[in-house]
Formats: structure tokens, sequence, C-alpha cells
């Protein structure tokens, strides 16, 4: 499962980490049914620790998209959905957008003329 | 597979079936011609069990002792040549050749094994006075070997098509305000069953020779708990590449671990390996060609700049390699992609 972590990201660690996942899953990597490596691999590779990582786990359970089995370790439960696929881009594109000198209310002009332009 | 290619494997195939039909057939024949020639000077029963002691502590009829060993030879022959003739075997010859030296050891060791127990059986009246067995138990284990041998070279006659060229994924796009990672692993549940049925074995004779109930002793625990570890070493691979190295850690504690830092590395891909290619499950070749094999299937290799390999069999190895690649073109920017 390939994961991303923004370096520069000013979230708490457990909230980008959860973010990470739920990238990894929006886009495929692990499919509904597939067991997650576990959280100790999970947390070496990222750098980060083992409770951080089992606390953004716990995150996603409770959002519904992971599933925690005794025994089975964690495993995918459904896909996010495009909303919150769509709010995590978005929240990117802000972060993006912040290190330009734009504005939150400027991107959002910048998105309804673009609309306008496809429409 | 293109076209002519395929026909020329269909073709050796129908071959090497009859080639096995015939091995099979020659020895079933032999099983069951040599004891019926020699009916009238075996005991009935006959001894076909021989204690620790090299004395006979069990028998069998006469027709099951003719009966047993060809059913158990069908079984075997069966199963060798169903594993050679599966197209993805069949087509290679390293696995192939194995088969074949499987079925020929086997063929040896049936026949070997009965004229043994004739030849201890042969003018003694009764079975409790069958000769004794001792070094014969040696022989029918290490003779058989020369038949091996020779089956694995006519096993390595025929066909010999290589696996798919190496993939080359598309490349990530590396931001490298980001830090990307990727974490996989690959299971074995028949390396976890081993470990559960080694330690009920070895802590079962471990209890009756404490109680002392038993006389086997601890000699016979030591086996089961290296079956043991080494089943635990075996059952789960976890692989992960972070920005500077590549991971490799064996079983569930993590332990051994081996660190490959991606400046030693020139590229990777992934590939489909199979046991019966590498010569079985576990660390299999030397270091700087070796495969650590879990379960056969998609396996991440990686070449070293040094010119060596290392493959390790695990889930989405694809992505991994895809991750490598970028990494290590990250770090040589000129270096042609």
């Amino acid at each position: 499962m390939l994961l991303t972590l923004d370096l520069n990201d000013p979230r708490p660690l457990h909230e980008q980490v959860a973010a990470a996942i739920r990238r990894a899953i929006g886009a495929g990597d692990v499919a509904p049914g597939d067991r997650l490596p576990p959280a100790r691999d999970l947390a070496r590779a990222l750098g980060v620790n083992a409770n951080t990582v089992l606390r953004s786990l716990r995150d996603l359970r409770d959002e519904g998209l992971l599933e925690f089995r005794r025994g089975r370790g964690v495993s995918v439960l459904r896909r996010p959905d495009g909303r919150e696929v769509l709010r995590a881009r978005a929240r990117e594109l802000l972060d993006e957008a912040a290190e330009y000198g734009v504005s939150a209310d400027e991107v959002v002009a910048l998105i309804k003329d673009i609309s306008e332009e496809m429409a | 597979m293109t076209g002519p290619q395929h026909d020329a494997v269909t073709g050796f195939r129908t071959r090497f079936l009859l080639a096995s039909a015939a091995w099979a057939v020659l020895v079933a024949a032999v099983l069951v011609a040599v004891p019926l020639a020699f009916a009238d000077r075996l005991p009935d029963p006959l001894a076909t069990h021989w204690g620790a002691s090299g004395r006979p502590d069990g028998s069998m009829t006469f027709g099951a002792f003719v009966l047993f060993p060809v059913v158990l030879w069908a079984v075997v022959a069966g199963l060798c040549a169903g594993v050679a003739a599966r197209a993805r075997t069949l087509a290679r010859r390293a696995p192939r050749a194995w088969a074949c030296a499987g079925l020929a050891w086997a063929g040896g060791f049936m026949v070997l094994i009965q004229a043994f127990t004739i030849a201890a059986n042969l003018d003694r009246g009764h079975w409790t006075r069958a000769a004794g067995m001792t070094w014969q138990v040696a022989m029918v284990v290490v003779a058989p070997m020369a038949l091996g041998a020779l089956g694995r070279l006519a096993g390595r006659r025929g066909p010999d098509v290589s696996p798919a060229p190496p993939r080359t994924g598309p490349l990530i796009d590396l931001d490298p305000r980001k830090r990307q990672v990727w974490v996989s692993t690959a299971s074995a549940s028949w390396a976890t069953w081993l470990v559960l049925v080694a330690l009920a074995a070895g802590a079962s004779i471990a209890g009756l020779t404490l109680t002392g109930r038993s006389s086997i002793g601890w000699g016979a625990v030591v086996p089961f708990a290296v079956t043991a570890v080494v089943g635990v070493m075996l059952s789960s691979v976890s692989v992960r590449v972070v920005p500077e190295a590549l991971t490799v850690s064996a079983g569930p504690l993590r332990w051994p671990s081996r660190r490959v830092r991606l400046d030693r590395v020139e590229r990777a891909w992934a590939e489909e390996r199979y046991p019966g290619q590498v010569g079985g499950w576990g660390y299999r070749g030397l270091p700087g060609h070796a495969t650590i094999m879990i379960r056969g299937g998609e396996c991440l290799v990686v070449r070293y700049t040094s010119g060596g390999e290392l493959a390790i069999t695990v889930d989405d190895a694809a992505a991994g390699a895809a991750l490598i690649n970028a990494l290590v073109a990250r770090r040589r920017p000129f270096v042609g992609r």
C-alpha cells in the first residue's frame, strides 16, 4: 500500500496518517475485503509512533471505512464516497493556495469561473 | 504466448504425459509382478513394518501387500505428473525437471522398499521370523536418488518459456514536500499450520517424557522445536520502502530484518515466482542472487547496482517497484530513465 504524508501539513499527525490511508483506499490501492498491513509496519514506514497509527485506524473505523476483526487484523470495509475524497482534495488545494498567498475565497471564485467556462 | 510456441508446448505436453504414463505403468507392473513371482516362497501374512531395533513388528496379508504399493504409487505418480503437467510448470525447465526427479525417485523408492521387504520375508515361514532391516532403510532413501537425477535430466529436455519480461510500472510522480512510503506483507497460512502441528507434537512428546510415560525422549522434541521456529519465520514477510531504504523483515516478530539502502539499488520490478523455480520455500539462493519465498506468485525483484538481485514474494509488488524506481530516479536524475 502506497502512503503519502505531507511534510508541511499543520494538522495533528494522526489526522494526517488517517488522510493518507483514506487516500490509499480511495485510490484503490487496497480494495474492500483486503487486509491492511499491521499497524506496527505502517508506523515504522511512516516514521511515527504505533499508537498514532492505531488512533488513525480507530478514526477510520468510526468513519465506517475499516473493520477490526479479532485475530484477522484490520480490513477495508468500503471505499470512501466521492464527497469524502473531494473534501480531502479540496483541503489539499486550499493548503497549496495558501502557499501561493491565495485566499480560500479566491479559490472559490476560481472554481466558479472554471465551472462557468466548462458549462 | 505466440501461436507456434503455444502449439509446441501443447505437443510437448502430450509427449510428456505419454512418457510419464509409461514410467508409471512400468513401475506398477514391477510392483505387481515381483511379489506374484515370489508368492509361493513368502509367508502370508508377511512382515511389512520394522521397529527401531530393526526387528519386524507389523504385518500385512499378501493381498494387501500387493495392492497397497500399487494404489499408493498411482496416487503419487498422479500427483507428480499432475503438478508437472500444469501449464505454468510444464513450460518452464526448472520446476518441470524437479517434478520429473520426484516422479523417478518415488518409483525407485517404491520398487526398492518392496524388494527389501520380499527379500527379508523370503523362505521364512512366518512373518515374525523375517530378517531385520538396518542398512536397507538408508538404501531405500538414497539409492533412488540416482534415478531422481536421471529423471531430472530427462525433465530438463524440452521447452523453457521464460517468464514475461520485467514490467516497468509507470513512474510515480514524487512531490519533494511529501514523504511517500510503501508497506506490504505476504503470509502463508500453511506455515502457521505447520507451526501449530509441530508445537502440538513437540509439547505432547515433552509432556509424555516429563511424566515418564514415554521412552521417546527429548531427542524427538528437538526436530519439532526446530520446525516450529522455521515455520514462524516463514509464516509472513513484511516489506517497506521509505525514501532512504528498502527493509525486509521475516516472521511475526519482524526479525531477522534486512535493510538495503536505495543508493545500492539500480531498479525494481514485479515478477511471478514459484517455489519450484527457486528450489523451495524460505531464503533460497546465495546472497546477491536470493529469493525470499513465502508463497508462490507475485514477487518484488530488486536489482543492485553491483549486479546482484534480491526477490521477495509480497503482495502489491508492482506499486512497491514503481515507488522504488521513482525514488532511485530522483536520487540520480541524470541517469537514463
